[in-house]
């Protein structure tokens, strides 16, 4: 089963992505990408809207195999996860706790002193526990 | 807005304030220093200094009578490390003479976010706090020498304080370095 | 309590490792840069359970109000804007500045205590999409008036707050083009520029 994690950074440039199945991963990068866009509509048209609030955005959208889900921080890092669409287990409560799991993963990151803002998260604590997030859904 | 950032823990972010303060003092120093064992002899030096004041608001705060013996000192610190940095070391390893000790911290709030690259082993991140020790003992007339054994952000499973009695000093000598 | 005099005297440590260490005793940069990337992070945890902000007078609001507070342990006594992007804080009674006495040989010591926090609400400005010019103005200890100017030119900047850390030896940094990736995939790595 097919599962993606990315972290895109404040200039579209990704900083992290982790993928349960190399063998597809250049089909869930593609997805990856094109949800940046509809991140970017998405936080446009929702302007002035109360449910914009949310830093939560919802499905981006869904391809036939796969569905794509969004999230971006008040520092405008967007989290963009995929899942296969045969994927039943998780439901719209499972992605928000992902999403909230990564949220706080990623700002623990930012707080080491080590790393620098905007460059590629490498840490070796970030990436252990990303991949058990991943795992622990797939 | 206002009433959602209300909910945030201010002893948390008060200890996340510092521990991140922190961080950036190291790294700064890390670009001013080509050399890492001037910045942890720095880091100690710092510590020094901020144990020489802090020595004064715990005095004033606990009304702590002089100690006798090193086990008394001991359990100071201990009670040091819980007023000022929310933490409780545990206290054990004493040597045959009762001279030397080591505290055992189970969370370092200093490290709490910290992942060393691999080209900084030698580093000894939390260096002001065994700065700090030997600073506020040498307020009250105690020189100590005081160094780390294990490090959690090394691998170690816990992060070992060392401290061991040198000599008690003359009231006369003024304190201070430099 | 306990854990602001630790502050206040890493603070003050910080001020005199900058000052001792750099040749011109007159350049507060280094102690600037230390409050910015404190802050850039720091605003990162605290925002993490607030809405999003809608535009720059709501997320100045938040800056001037809940983070000065949960910081400075008062609230700031007043906070002005002339609606152009320039924001004034005032604090009567400024953190760092009250444990010295007042006089003018203290108040030429001044620049010294405020540029952590110059700094420190720059960096978290800065991660919150706005960049801006911090200063402090002292005219009577221990009060104090943070003059915040948004420059509103520099929206869309590829992170050049932290581009002068990355020139410096120490950190190897890559050029990032924005948006051309995901073009080829090699066995080695997972994306390229």
């Amino acid at each position: 089963m097919a599962f993606c994690i990315a972290v895109i950074g404040k200039d579209n440039a990704p900083l992290y992505l982790a993928t349960s199945d190399v063998e597809r991963e250049l089909d869930l990068q593609y997805h990856v990408h094109a949800a940046l866009d509809v991140v970017e509509e998405k936080c446009v048209i929702g302007k002035g809207a109360p449910e914009s609030k949310e830093l939560y955005l919802g499905q981006l959208f869904s391809t036939e195999n796969h569905k794509i889900y969004g999230f971006v921080t008040n520092s405008k890092i967007k989290f963009i996860v995929v899942i296969d669409s045969s994927n039943i287990a998780l439901r719209e409560n499972e992605v928000r706790a992902i999403f909230r799991n990564l949220h706080m993963l990623y700002t623990d990151a930012v707080c080491n002193p080590f790393y620098i803002p905007g460059e590629q998260l490498t840490f070796k604590k970030f990436d252990r526990a990303v991949q058990k997030l991943m795992s622990g859904n797939v | 807005m206002s009433r959602q950032a209300s909910r945030l823990d201010a002893k948390k972010v008060n200890s996340e304030f510092l521990t991140l303060t922190y961080g950036a003092l190291v790294t700064q120093m890390l670009r001013d220093f080509e050399n890492v064992d001037d910045v942890n002899k720095q880091l100690e030096r710092i510590g020094y200094n901020m144990g020489m004041r802090l020595i004064e608001d715990f005095l004033a705060r606990t009304s702590a009578p002089r100690c006798l013996e090193m086990r008394e000192t001991a359990d100071r610190i201990q009670q040091a490390f819980r007023i000022y940095l929310n933490v409780q070391p545990t206290i054990s390893n004493w040597s045959a003479a009762s001279d030397e000790f080591s505290l055992l911290f189970d969370t370092n709030p200093l490290t709490e976010f910290v992942e060393l690259p691999s080209d900084l082993s030698n580093l000894r991140y939390s260096a002001i706090l065994s700065g700090c020790i030997r600073g506020a003992l040498e307020m009250v007339q105690l020189e100590v020498q005081s160094w780390f054994v294990q490090d959690q952000l090394k691998g170690d499973n816990v992060t070992e304080l060392r401290v061991k009695f040198v000599r008690r000093l003359e009231e006369a000598i003024p304190a201070g370095e430099d | 309590m306990s854990e602001e005099i630790v502050f206040d005297c890493l603070h003050a440590e910080i001020v005199n490792y900058c000052l001792n260490n750099s040749k011109d005793q007159n350049d507060l940069g280094t102690l600037e840069y230390i409050g910015f990337t404190t802050g850039y992070r720091l605003i990162e945890r605290l925002t993490r359970d607030v809405g999003r902000f809608k535009d720059e007078l709501e997320t100045m609001k938040f800056i001037c109000t809940d983070f000065w507070t949960l910081i400075y342990k008062k609230q700031v006594d007043n906070l002005r804007t002339n609606n152009y992007g320039m924001y004034v804080v005032q604090d009567k009674a400024f953190r760092f500045l009250t444990r010295i006495s007042p006089g003018s040989k203290q108040l030429e010591q001044a620049p010294k205590f405020v540029a952590f926090t110059c700094g420190l609400v720059r960096g978290a400005l800065s991660n919150l999409g706005i960049n801006s010019t911090v200063t402090a103005e002292v005219q009577t200890i221990p009060a104090c008036r943070f003059h915040i100017e948004v420059n509103r030119d520099g929206h869309h900047i590829l992170f050049s707050p932290f581009a002068k850390l990355a020139q410096r030896p120490l950190f190897v940094r890559q050029l990032r083009l924005q948006r051309i990736w995901i073009c080829v995939y090699t066995q080695c790595r997972l994306w390229t520029y």
